[in-house]
C-alpha cells in the first residue's frame, strides 16, 4: 500500500462523523452564547474553528525570486514520490491544488486535502495519457498567499463548503482570477455548503454572480464533447450502488464565474465529486461511467484553461 | 582668392586663365624648324668655342651657371622670335543665341540677403531698367527668356515673374528650353536660381545630353549658402498604412543653423489636435528623434509634425511637414499554430482579445491528431488541421509557430512556410518552447533559412531523457537592446527613461532553447541573462524577401502578467503582444494594392497611380482587368483605367490630373477572367506644396556641378559681371577664329629681366665682372 493511502485518505464516514461532532460544537457554542451579553456574539455565525494555520503570520513557502521557481512547494518536497521526475525542470502544467484555510480539520487533516494526493496523481497519469500536454507527474498543492501562485494558471479546490480563507488568502486568490488565474472548484454538496461557498466568493469577488453553465458552452467541447452533465457520487455510493447525492444536493450542476469581459474565471461542480472519480479511477468496482465521466470533465477544464 | 588668383595670372599672362582654358596655343613661325635649328648650332658652336677658351678667374662651375643663363635668355627670346600666340573661338556679335533661365520658384522669395529677395536681382539685372550685364549680353547675344520651375516656359516679359513655383526641377527645366533652342545657334544656357532643385530626380542624363550637344551651361548662384538661423523640419519617416490604434513611433529630423544647444518642442496634430509632443535639444546640425503617437482615428489622417517659429529664423515655412497615413480599420488575421496545451496561448489570446484590428485564428494540438480551433470564421477553416496548400496558406497575413516540431509538417509545409515569408511577403513569429526552434529539429529545414537565428541540430536523447523534461533550461532577465530601446515594439511610454524604468521592473521569463547566435543581418531587439546563460536573443527579426521573420525565443512571457510583482492594473503584456502582432502584419502585400507615386500632389500635377496584382499563391498577374475608382474631395467619382507596365510583372499605372484641393480616395478592383482577385484602398493628396522652403539655402555644388559638366562656369552675384565675355569664348554658336600674341605677355619680360639681372648678380658675386 502507498505510504499516502493510510495517512490521508479521507472517507465519508469519517467526515459525516466530523460534521456531527461540528454540528454538536455549534448547538453547545450557541448556548454558551445565548448566556453571554450579545455584543459579545461573534460577527460570523458560521465561524465554527479557528483557522488551521493564521496564514498572517506563517512565512510564504518561497520568497519569489527566479531560482524559487524551481523550488516546490513544501508539502511536495515532504511528499514527493522519488520516482517523479526531477523538479528542478520546470513543466509546462501543474496540477495545482489550493491549500486554502478551512473549518474542517481532523488531526492534521484538512478540507483541502480531500482525495488529496491520490486523486491528483491519478488524474495526471489520465491526463498525460490522454493528452500531449507537457504536465508535470505529480500533485502541486500551493498555498493562496504563496507569491508563486501566479507560476501555476490552474488551480483545483474541495470541499468549499468549509472554506474559511483569511484576508491574505482573499487578496491572494483574487489577484489570481483577476490576472487571469483559472480555478475549478469541486466536491461540495447541498444548500448548506453552497451557501458557505457563496459567502466566501463574495469576499474574493463581490458583486460577480455565479451562473449556470449551459451544455453549449465551449467548455463542454473543447476536448471531449460532454453531451450531460452527471452526479459523480463519493467512493462508497458509487460502489455500493447507493444514491448518488448527499446532503441535500439531489441535482448536479456546473456552474461559473465570468469577469466582467465575459471570460470564465471559475468552474464550479455542485453536488458531485469528480475527485473522487479519479482517485478510485482503478477500482473494477468504481463504476466506468463516473470515472470516463470525471476525466472527461477534467480535461475539459484544463485544456480550456489553457485556450481561453 | 580665386578672383585674386585671377587678377595676378592675367597681369602676368596679358589674358584670363579662362581663355587658356578656351583658346590653342600655337607659334607663328613662318620659317623651317629645320632651318632654324641649323642657324641656332651655327650661333651657338662659335660661342661655346670661345667660352672655352676663357680661362681667367673662373672655374667650370662658374661658366656652366653662366653659360646656362645665357643660354635660357637667348631661348626666351628665340620663343618670342616665334610668336606664339592664342587662337579662340569668338562668338559672332548679335549672330548667337543665349537661352537665360530664371528660376520661378517660391525660394525666390527668400529674403536672406541684405533683406531683399532672391528674386530681386532678376528684376533688377533683367527689368525695364536693364542694366549693365543685361546690356552686355544683349550686346553680344540675342537673348531668349524662360522662366523655370516644375519645367521651363518661354517668358517675353520678367516682370510678369510671380515666383510662385511649387517645385523646381532643375533637369527637366533644362532639357525643356534646350530643345526649344535646338534650331537656332546656341553659344550657351545661363541659369539664374539658388540651386534648391527639390525634383528628387538625377541630373547626369540631361547634363550628358547637353555636353553632347555642346550647350554649355553658365549658373548664377543667388542666396546664401548657410542661412544664419533657421528651424527645419525636414525629414519625417512614417508609414503610408497603419492599422487603427497602433502606436507608432516615427523619426523626425529637425535641421538648425544658429540655434545650437537651445532646446525646442516639436508637436504632433491629428486634424489641429495635439496628439504627441516632445522637448528637442537641437544638439547638431541635424537631430533625429522619435517621437511617439496613438493613431486613433480611422480614415486618411494628415499628421503635421511642427517646432514652433524661433526669433530671427529666416524661413518660417519649414518648421512643419505634414505627412497623410491611411489609418486602417481592418483585421487582418493570424493563424496561432501551437502544437501542445500551452499557457502562452492563452495569455496571447486574452493580450489581443480587445484589439478589434487583429483576428488571431489559434489552431492547437492538444493531443496526438487532436486539434482546437478558436476563433475561426467558418466550420470550414482549418477543419483538416494546418494548411495543406499555399492557397490556404497565404490567406493569413501573419503565421506564429509555437511549440511545435518540424517533423509534424511534410517538407513541403515547411516550403510553404518559408514561401509564406518570402514569397507572400507575409510575417512569420516562431515562439520558443520545448518543440521550437533547434529543440524543434527545425535545423537544415527550410524554415531555419528564414528565421534570424542561426540553428544547431537537434540533440539525441533517450526517452528516459524525454520523459524527465527538456534538455535546455533557463531563467532570463530581460532587456532591450541599444536598437531595442527605440523600437516602436519594444519601446514602453512616451521616452525611452519611462521604457527602461519598465523593462527594469519586469519579471523574469524562462527559456527552453539553446541559442547560440544570430543571422548576420538579423536585428536582435531584446536579449536576456540569466544563470545557464550570459546572454541570449530573446527577440530578433531580420527582413526574408518580401516579409520578415521575428523569434520571440522564451517560453513564459505570461509571467509579465501573471506575477506577483506585476501590478493588476499594469498593460505591459498586453501592449507587448498588441504591438509585436500588430508590427507582425504590418507592410504585409495583400493580393492586391494600389498607391499614389507621391502622398502629396501640387493642383493641377498628374498624379500618378501604381497598383500590384498576385493571384491567391500570390505569383504576379500580368492580365487582370483593373479600374480605378477616383473619389474627388467634394465626392465625384471617376474610373481610371489601369494598364500593365510591361516592364515588371504584376504591376499596372494609371493617371489622373486632380481638379481641385483636397483628399482623394482611391479604391481598386482587379478581375481575371471574371473572378475577382480582390480590392485594395489607397490616398492621396492635391494641395499647394511647401517643398519650396525645404533645404532652400544656395546650393552651390549643385549649380557647379552643371556648370563644370557642360563646360560652362559658376558665378555669383559678385562674379556674374564676366559672363557676358566668358560667353563669348564658349565655342557654341556663330564663332569666328581669332589669334592674340603672347610674346608681349609681361611674364616673359620679366623673365628676361630676371635672368640677365641673376647673370650680372652672378658675376657681381664671383668677381668676374
Amino acid at each position: 500500500m502507498p505510504p499516502y493511502e493510510g495517512e490521508y485518505v479521507a472517507t465519508r464516514w469519517r467526515r459525516r462523523r466530523a460534521l456531527a461532532l461540528s454540528a454538536v460544537s455549534i448547538i453547545v457554542t450557541a448556548l454558551f452564547a445565548c448566556l453571554r451579553p450579545p455584543e459579545d456574539l461573534p460577527s460570523s455565525s458560521v465561524m465554527l474553528q479557528e483557522p488551521a494555520t493564521p496564514a498572517k503570520h506563517e512565512a510564504p513557502q518561497t520568497s519569489g525570486s527566479p531560482q524559487d521557481l524551481l523550488t516546490l512547494p513544501q508539502a511536495l518536497q515532504q511528499h514527493r514520490n522519488p520516482e517523479i521526475s526531477n523538479p528542478g525542470i520546470p513543466r509546462e502544467f501543474y496540477f495545482s491544488r489550493a491549500a486554502y484555510t478551512g473549518y474542517y480539520r481532523f488531526r492534521d487533516y484538512r478540507s483541502w486535502q480531500v482525495d488529496f494526493p491520490k486523486a491528483d496523481r491519478q488524474f495526471l497519469i489520465g491526463l498525460r495519457r490522454l493528452t500531449n500536454l507537457d504536465a508535470f507527474e505529480a500533485e502541486n498543492p500551493v498555498r493562496l498567499t504563496d507569491p508563486n501562485l501566479g507560476r501555476f494558471p490552474f488551480l483545483y479546490t474541495v470541499e468549499v463548503g468549509y472554506m474559511a480563507l483569511t484576508e491574505l488568502e482573499v487578496e491572494g486568490l483574487r489577484r489570481y482570477l483577476h490576472a487571469g488565474g483559472f480555478l475549478v472548484v469541486d466536491d461540495f454538496w447541498g444548500t448548506y455548503e453552497f451557501e458557505n461557498f457563496q459567502s466566501q466568493f463574495q469576499r474574493i469577488l463581490p458583486g460577480y454572480p455565479i451562473v449556470d453553465l449551459e451544455l453549449d458552452h465551449p467548455i463542454f467541447s473543447c476536448f471531449y464533447d460532454v453531451e450531460e452533465i452527471i452526479q459523480v457520487p463519493n467512493v462508497g455510493q458509487g460502489m455500493q450502488g447507493g444514491p448518488t447525492w448527499e446532503s441535500d444536493g439531489y441535482y448536479p450542476a456546473v456552474k461559473g464565474i465570468f469577469d466582467e469581459r465575459g471570460r470564465l474565471m471559475v468552474v464550479i461542480n455542485w453536488n458531485t465529486d469528480l475527485g473522487d472519480a479519479w482517485e478510485w479511477a482503478e477500482n473494477p468496482y468504481y463504476p466506468l461511467k463516473f470515472s470516463t465521466y470525471a476525466y472527461q470533465m477534467g480535461v475539459n477544464f484544463i485544456i480550456y484553461a489553457m485556450s481561453h | 582668392m580665386a578672383s585674386w588668383f585671377e587678377n595676378v595670372f592675367e597681369f602676368l599672362f596679358k589674358y584670363r586663365p579662362l581663355l587658356f582654358e578656351r583658346g590653342e596655343l600655337s607659334l607663328g613661325v613662318s620659317w623651317p624648324i629645320i632651318l632654324v635649328g641649323v642657324a641656332a648650332v651655327v650661333l651657338a658652336v662659335p660661342t661655346v668655342l670661345r667660352y672655352r677658351d676663357v680661362r681667367g678667374k673662373s672655374s667650370a662651375r662658374d661658366r656652366l651657371v653662366l653659360t646656362g643663363l645665357r643660354t635660357a635668355a637667348l631661348l626666351l627670346l628665340l620663343f618670342c622670335l616665334f610668336r606664339p600666340s592664342l587662337v579662340l573661338s569668338t562668338v559672332v556679335p548679335q549672330r548667337s543665341f543665349v537661352g537665360i533661365l530664371l528660376d520661378d520658384s517660391r525660394s525666390m522669395q527668400i529674403a536672406d540677403v541684405e533683406g531683399a529677395p532672391r528674386g530681386s536681382f532678376i528684376q533688377e539685372t533683367f527689368g525695364p531698367e536693364g542694366s549693365a550685364l543685361a546690356k552686355a549680353l544683349s550686346d553680344k547675344f540675342m537673348l531668349r527668356f524662360f522662366r523655370f520651375s516644375e519645367t521651363a516656359h518661354r517668358l517675353n516679359d520678367t516682370s510678369s515673374l510671380g515666383f510662385a513655383g511649387a517645385r523646381t526641377h532643375l533637369g527637366r527645366s533644362l532639357t525643356r528650353s534646350a530643345e526649344e533652342l535646338s534650331n537656332v545657334p546656341l553659344a550657351g544656357l545661363v541659369v539664374i536660381s539658388d540651386g534648391a532643385d527639390n525634383s528628387n530626380a538625377a541630373l547626369s542624363d540631361t547634363l550628358l545630353e547637353l555636353q553632347a550637344q555642346k550647350v554649355p551651361v553658365y549658373t548664377v548662384g543667388l542666396g546664401r549658402e548657410r542661412f544664419t538661423r533657421d528651424i527645419e523640419v525636414s525629414r519625417v519617416e512614417a508609414p503610408r498604412t497603419v492599422l487603427e490604434g497602433s502606436s507608432l513611433i516615427v523619426d523626425v529630423t529637425i535641421s538648425q543653423r544658429g540655434f545650437d544647444g537651445e532646446t525646442v518642442r516639436l508637436d504632433v496634430e491629428d486634424d489641429g489636435r495635439i496628439v504627441s509632443s516632445r522637448e528637442v535639444e537641437l544638439a547638431a546640425e541635424a537631430t533625429t528623434v522619435r517621437i511617439h503617437f496613438t493613431a486613433a482615428d480611422p480614415g486618411a489622417r494628415i499628421f503635421r509634425f511642427r517646432v514652433a517659429t524661433e526669433e530671427g529664423e529666416m524661413v518660417s515655412q519649414n518648421n512643419q511637414r505634414d505627412q497623410l497615413i491611411y489609418v486602417e480599420d481592418e483585421r487582418p488575421k493570424i493563424l496561432y499554430f501551437e502544437g501542445e496545451p500551452r499557457f502562452e496561448l492563452k495569455f496571447v489570446r486574452r493580450a489581443v482579445a480587445d484589439d478589434e484590428n487583429l483576428q488571431v485564428v489559434c489552431l492547437q494540438r492538444t493531443a496526438e491528431s487532436k486539434f482546437l480551433r478558436l476563433d475561426i470564421d467558418d466550420s470550414e477553416e482549418l477543419a483538416s488541421g494546418f494548411p495543406k496548400t499555399r492557397e490556404e496558406l497565404f490567406k493569413y497575413r501573419g503565421l506564429i509557430l509555437g511549440s511545435i516540431e518540424a517533423s509534424y509538417f511534410t517538407h513541403d509545409q515547411l516550403r510553404m512556410i518559408a514561401d509564406f515569408v518570402s514569397q507572400r511577403g507575409g510575417g512569420l513569429l516562431v515562439l520558443g518552447g520545448r518543440l521550437a526552434l533547434s529543440e524543434g529539429g527545425y535545423a537544415g529545414t527550410p524554415v531555419a533559412d528564414v528565421l534570424p537565428l542561426v540553428l544547431s541540430p537537434a540533440k539525441e536523447r533517450s526517452e528516459a531523457e524525454e520523459l524527465a523534461g527538456p534538455a535546455f533550461f533557463s531563467t532570463l532577465t530581460v532587456k532591450p537592446t541599444p536598437f531595442g530601446t527605440t523600437h516602436p515594439v519594444t519601446q514602453f511610454g512616451p521616452d525611452l527613461d519611462a521604457s527602461a524604468e519598465r523593462w527594469a521592473t519586469l519579471p523574469p521569463l524562462s527559456t527552453l532553447n539553446d541559442l547560440s547566435s544570430v543571422k548576420p543581418g538579423a536585428t536582435t531587439l531584446l536579449s536576456g541573462t540569466g544563470p545557464e546563460v550570459d546572454e541570449q536573443p530573446v527577440l530578433v527579426f531580420q527582413r526574408y524577401g518580401r516579409g520578415k521573420s521575428i523569434a520571440f525565443a522564451v517560453n513564459d512571457s505570461w509571467q509579465w502578467q501573471m506575477h506577483h510583482d506585476m501590478p493588476l492594473e499594469d498593460m505591459t503584456h498586453e501592449l507587448f503582444w498588441r504591438k509585436l502582432l500588430r508590427w507582425l502584419v504590418s507592410y504585409v502585400p495583400q493580393q492586391v494594392a494600389v498607391s499614389a507615386e507621391k502622398h502629396r500632389y501640387a493642383p493641377g500635377e498628374s498624379v500618378s497611380l501604381l497598383a500590384e496584382a498576385d493571384d491567391d499563391r500570390f505569383l504576379k498577374v500580368n492580365n487582370a482587368q483593373i479600374t480605378a475608382t477616383v473619389r474627388t474631395p467634394s465626392g465625384e467619382r471617376f474610373d481610371v483605367p489601369m494598364e500593365w507596365t510591361v516592364d515588371k510583372d504584376g504591376e499596372y499605372r494609371g493617371n489622373f490630373l486632380p481638379r481641385e484641393k483636397g483628399i482623394y480616395e482611391i479604391e481598386v478592383s482587379a478581375m481575371r477572367d471574371g473572378v475577382e482577385l480582390g480590392t485594395a484602398r489607397g490616398f492621396t493628396e492635391s494641395q499647394d506644396l511647401d517643398d519650396e522652403y525645404f533645404q532652400a539655402e544656395m546650393r552651390t555644388p549643385l549649380l557647379e556641378r552643371v556648370a563644370n559638366e557642360t563646360g560652362g562656369r559658376f558665378y555669383t552675384r559678385e562674379t556674374v559681371a564676366r559672363l557676358p565675355e566668358d560667353m563669348s569664348y564658349s565655342g557654341g554658336g556663330i564663332t569666328v577664329r581669332e589669334r592674340r600674341d603672347l610674346f608681349d605677355m609681361p611674364v616673359i619680360f620679366l623673365m628676361l629681366v630676371g635672368i640677365v639681372g641673376s647673370e650680372w648678380g652672378y658675376r657681381k658675386l664671383r668677381g668676374l665682372a
